[in-house]
């Protein structure tokens, strides 16, 4: 009997230690960098100071990224998909940009495709525990790998299946480097999710260096650029005179699931056969 | 060594069931140990969890876990704050069985998380918009408020008696503050307890869950099941025992309480059910509840279990003088009120889970029904999360004092 409790009291000694220690951790790791602070560095490494400092730019909601997905050019080719595999080196059994062949309600085949379509209101952000997702002013949502404790409520409540997680380390190239492109961001750890991010790496980037996200392909997600048909536009809602802004002022468009009162950012013009 | 062996040889002879018992407990943790290093080396990639079911056994333990630990802040509510003096009597054991109940569910959490080496980060990175940040913070509190509450039972058992003379004084003079602690969990407690039904209920693309029904629901069932657990817990110590440990009136009247919250539970069941699917027809609540039916085990059918077996016999075990004077029925009583907060809330969870989004503006049928079975993992790492409990429950009754005798004549 003696012994059991003196086990007892051990565990009890052990847990205690382990509270203490955590709490040590906890004010140790706090001080992690954040996904804002990487690409400040990633600016920094690429670009001489002189021009960082000249057109250092900050988000401040100057500017709301939009993209249109135009259903009536698209003809499924799935480039959009692949760039994105690559430049996001995103996992061969993952898709942050999916492509389904679909059929209109008359029975008039059509191509979809869906990145992340960067809700307003989005319901990943207001599910996260710890704000390893949000909203930026000028209307991204992205992702604080560093944050994300992996609990996987935002999968839970995306209405778009947009989330996915690590559930393994990665492992070997993607399939689709380097003949759609080269990594351009780390790869993400086990156990965080992730999602597309309209590559906020080249729009942050492009930025800094007076590029024109949308005009400048260097500032431009992969997916817009790749795209043989120019169905993905890509651009500044706050600019009036954008192509994305103009364009949505002449085509007929809907989103998804407005009816979820989500306000996402992307915008799709119907294909032939489909009332909106 | 020897000495050890000795002792061992000695209680399997003195007490074989016993022993037995303690076998079986060390064989469950021993699965759960193995399954959850397997789960914290290699990952989630070791369960059969995805991307479109990113939630299954584990977090139905949570939940259940939970839900059972609830007789700790109802019970002890009704003896501090109400002051109905008798439920003293049975409020530590609740107390206890709440703080098992906890700390199973922490267990399963840790490693339900992809990253469990994060698990403080909602403490620090607040998002006061997330039900879920909400649950962290409100569990992780209640905890430390079932630490203070259960202190004086460790600080007056012998162990600590005989070791440290003033621990029952210091127990005592805690215990002076369990009505403004249980004020405290009270709060906490109606929070998280609601809350955790609210993760799903708030959830507008989900037409299973996306009602205001859930979180009251959660907590309902919570504190029926979790004050019927703490009875048949009590009454089947008092069998091994063979010593009575409450009066027949504080049974009664806690088997009473369960069983009126039981049935006001039903009563709100009944009437989710017939508004949100009987006399309403929302179009994709329809389609959703069409599949469940039809395409998955998850349909009215399997709420049988859930509803009559789980939680209406139950109740009227507890409500009928005559079967709850009978220590086998009240027993029945506790063992399948746990069957119907379990297979609720797997049932909550999956139900809502395997039933696809249509984001996809065509008439394509692209998404299918999702499917999950539990891997052995997972499996493994529910049963050692089991042995933890009942290894816990039985240490504790056979060590701390759980009954205590009233405080009343030892205030000044």
């Amino acid at each position: 009997m003696a012994e059991e409790k003196y086990l007892t009291r051990r565990e009890f000694i052990a847990a205690m230690a382990a509270v203490g220690g955590s709490i040590a951790v906890a004010a140790a790791l706090s001080e992690v960098d954040s996904l804002r602070d990487l690409i400040e560095r990633e600016l920094a490494l690429e670009l001489p100071d002189v021009v960082r400092e000249a057109k250092g730019h900050t988000v401040d909601g100057t500017h709301h990224w939009a993209m249109l997905i135009d259903l009536r050019k698209c003809i499924g080719c799935q480039y959009c998909v692949y760039a994105c595999q690559a430049v996001n080196d995103v996992p061969d059994d993952m898709r942050w940009n999916v492509y389904h062949p679909e059929v209109t309600d008359t029975g008039i085949p059509f191509h979809m495709t869906r990145p992340c379509l960067h809700c307003n209101d989005a319901p990943c952000v207001s599910v996260c525990p710890t704000r390893a997702t949000w909203q930026r002013d000028d209307g991204l949502v992205v992702m604080d790998y560093q944050l994300c404790i992996g609990c996987r409520y935002c999968q839970v409540a995306c209405p778009y299946d947009a989330r996915s997680f690590n559930w393994q380390e990665r492992e070997g190239p993607s399939g689709y480097q380097p003949e759609w492109g080269n990594a351009e961001v780390d790869r993400r750890p086990r156990g965080v999710a992730e999602k597309c991010t309209f590559c906020i790496h080249r729009i942050d980037r492009g930025l800094a260096q007076g590029l024109v996200p949308g005009e400048d392909r260097a500032a431009t997600p992969a997916c817009v650029n790749i795209c043989p048909v120019e169905a993905r536009v890509f651009g500044d809602l706050n600019d009036p005179d954008s192509k994305i802004s103009r364009l949505l002022k002449e085509l007929p468009t809907f989103r998804l699931r407005e009816d979820l009162g989500t306000e996402p950012n992307v915008y799709y013009v119907p294909p032939e056969g489909m009332a909106i | 060594m020897t000495a050890m062996i000795g002792t061992v040889r000695r209680q399997v002879q003195t007490a074989p069931l016993f022993s037995f018992w303690l076998l079986v407990l060390g064989i469950m943790v021993i699965v759960g140990l193995i399954s959850g290093i397997r789960v914290l080396w290699y990952g989630l990639e070791v369960t059969n969890l995805t991307d479109r079911v990113p939630w299954g056994l584990w977090i139905t333990v949570d939940l259940s876990a939970i839900a059972l630990g609830a007789g700790a802040f109802s019970l002890s509510t009704v003896a501090y704050i109400f002051r109905v003096k008798s439920f003293e009597r049975i409020a530590r054991i609740a107390v206890f069985v709440g703080f098992v109940g906890y700390t199973s569910a922490m267990l399963a959490l840790l490693m339900d998380i992809g990253r469990p080496d994060r698990f403080w980060h909602p403490v620090i990175y607040w998002n006061i918009h997330s039900v879920l940040w909400e649950i962290t913070m409100c569990v992780i509190l209640y905890s430390m408020v079932l630490v203070f509450e259960l202190a004086p039972a460790v600080l007056e058992s012998d162990f600590v008696a005989q070791r440290f003379a003033r621990g029952p004084r210091l127990g005592h003079f805690l215990h002076q503050f369990t009505p403004a602690v249980s004020i405290v969990g009270l709060g906490l407690s109606l929070l998280h307890q609601s809350s955790l039904g609210a993760t799903y209920g708030v959830l507008v693309a989900r037409p299973v869950w996306f009602k205001p029904s859930l979180p009251v629901m959660f907590i309902l069932s919570a504190v029926a099941a979790g004050s019927i657990v703490t009875l048949a817990l009590t009454v089947f110590y008092e069998n091994m025992i063979r010593q009575r440990q409450i009066e027949t009136r504080l049974r009664n009247a806690v088997a009473m309480f369960g069983g009126l919250l039981m049935m006001g539970y039903l009563y709100l069941k009944l009437w989710d059910f017939l508004a949100t699917a009987y006399y309403s027809h929302v179009p994709e609540r329809v389609q959703a509840n069409n599949l469940l039916e039809t395409a998955t085990p998850y349909g009215l059918t399997f709420w049988w279990i859930e509803i009559v077996v789980g939680a209406l016999v139950p109740a009227i075990i507890m409500l009928t003088p005559r079967l709850r004077r009978q220590d086998s029925w009240v027993v029945v009583a506790g063992l399948l009120a746990i069957v119907g907060v379990v297979v609720n809330r797997w049932n909550v969870t999956l139900s809502g889970l395997v039933v696809p989004m249509d984001w996809s503006p065509g008439a394509a049928e692209l998404f299918p029904v999702r499917e999950y079975v539990p891997a052995m993992s997972e499996w493994g790492v529910a049963i050692g999360v089991l042995g933890y409990a009942l290894l816990m429950l039985t240490l504790g009754l056979r060590f701390l004092p759980l009954f205590p005798k009233s405080h009343e004549k030892g205030h000044h």
